[in-house]
């Protein structure tokens, strides 16, 4: 990343790449937020979403970005100060970006009343910012970057203590929540959610249950895709499901229903629906969660 | 446990015992799941959606009377475009209807709306019924 090279050059290439920093973060804002700035639902959702969930939502993004900031920033983050820089820039343009994008298609007119207005851009601007981060990194791949993500992951696994160890595995975790809350953000406000999941008998119910814990196993141990997790020989296949597939795929669980809540989806409905819902959106979040970890 | 060599993937490492912890727990969350999901799909029975519907609230409001009221349904089938007429009767002749239409009662869930009608019913008697549905 240009911001590796900034530190021998001067102060005019230390803020160009920190420019360049800027327009890959909203180029990513643009790539992943552009599906939900177009979604409809969301617009409604705007104005009707119960201002203390959207005030949660707009809370729970603070530590998520500054997390998923430590781990792949917009400039090489080392500190806690620095991960907090850059997770604000992200929350800022990606609101930036959604009330912009917004504006142009006409979503926003200037006779609305604050609140909708407000509401429109702030629930746009969570995923818009969560984009504006991984668009710094997933746009960035140049091949100074990869080797010095290589490098920097070599010197952790060789400076490893036992603490280490469930810290990479809580990271792990996190960062499956973070690929399952992206593809559910996608997805759920929509209607064809709960349309599924009341089309959905009980039977088709079970079969995508284990579909997606498949899937998820499969994505990130079977298929070799680019940054597969290898099982060495002697471990038998079903200790990283234990450790890995099944931990994830109960948080795709419960990331799919705090969504479904935040937008209203569970209210007053029965317990049986509200679990369908969950499994419905756990598959597209089972598939980012397993995705989240070959990616990031 | 695993002991392993290889020092490349940190799958391969001597795993902390949180991790057998969270894999377990997390076993038992999704066999739960699995479990109740699989004792619906046992008892399931392709229902036709029940309504019942309970007035919640009578309120006059600006130039109209608006009848709040919650419709469950009882059933394990969930209706779509559920049509609930609302009528005020007096002796038996229908004085003024109103309808209004759900885009969803889901299966044993209750959903609310409110039938507004021009005047107040006073002492006639209101009825409010679900007249139709369609499957989702």
């Amino acid at each position: 990343m240009n911001g590796v090279r900034a530190e021998r050059g001067d102060g005019a290439s230390e803020s160009r790449s920190f420019l360049i920093g800027l327009g890959r973060g909203a180029a990513g804002a643009m790539l992943f937020g552009i599906p939900m700035l177009m979604t409809m639902e969301l617009w409604q959702l705007g104005f009707y979403i119960e201002r203390w969930r959207l005030f949660l939502l707009l809370i729970v993004n603070i530590p998520l970005l500054i997390l998923l900031a430590h781990r792949i920033g917009f400039e090489r983050t080392s500190t806690v100060a620095e991960a907090c820089r850059d997770a604000t820039i992200a929350y800022g343009l990606g609101i930036v970006i959604s009330a912009a994008v917004l504006i142009m298609l006409g979503d926003i007119k200037p006779h609305m009343p604050l609140s909708e207005i407000l509401g429109k851009i702030a629930i746009q601007s969570v995923p818009a910012s969560i984009g504006a981060l991984l668009g710094r990194s997933q746009l960035g791949g140049q091949a100074g970057k990869e080797e010095d993500q290589d490098d920097e992951e070599e010197d952790e696994e060789e400076g490893a203590v036992p603490d280490e160890i469930s810290t990479s595995y809580s990271r792990e975790l996190f960062l499956m929540a973070v690929g399952a809350l992206f593809l559910n953000l996608n997805v759920a406000p929509t209607e064809e959610i709960i349309l599924i999941a009341y089309k959905m008998t009980p039977s088709h119910a079970l079969v995508t249950i284990c579909v997606s814990i498949a899937i998820m196993h499969g994505f990130v141990y079977a298929v070799a895709f680019k940054g597969t997790h290898e099982i060495s020989e002697e471990t038998p296949w079903w200790h990283a499901f234990f450790r890995f597939t099944l931990p994830g795929y109960m948080v795709a669980m419960l990331i799919s229903l705090y969504v479904l809540w935040t937008f209203g989806r569970l209210d007053d409905t029965g317990p049986t629906q509200m679990l369908m819902s969950a499994i419905v959106l756990s598959f597209p979040g089972a598939i980012g969660a397993a995705a989240a970890r070959l990616i990031l | 446990m695993t002991t392993t060599a290889n020092k490349r993937h940190r799958e391969v490492k001597e795993p902390h015992w949180i991790e057998w912890a969270t894999g377990v727990i997390s076993a038992l969350v999704v066999v739960a799941t699995i479990a109740w999901v699989a004792y619906e799909a046992w008892t399931y029975a392709d229902m036709q959606p029940e309504f019942s519907i309970a007035i919640t609230e009578r309120r006059q409001t600006e130039g109209g009377y608006r009848i709040a009221f919650d419709i469950a349904n009882k059933a394990t089938a969930t209706a779509a475009a559920v049509t609930v007429r609302g009528e005020i009767l007096d002796g038996g002749n229908i004085v003024e209807d109103a309808d209004v239409t759900f885009d969803y009662v889901p299966a044993e869930s209750k959903s609310s709306g409110a039938i507004l009608f021009s005047q107040d019913p006073g002492a006639r008697e209101v009825r409010v019924r679900a007249v139709g549905f369609i499957e989702p």
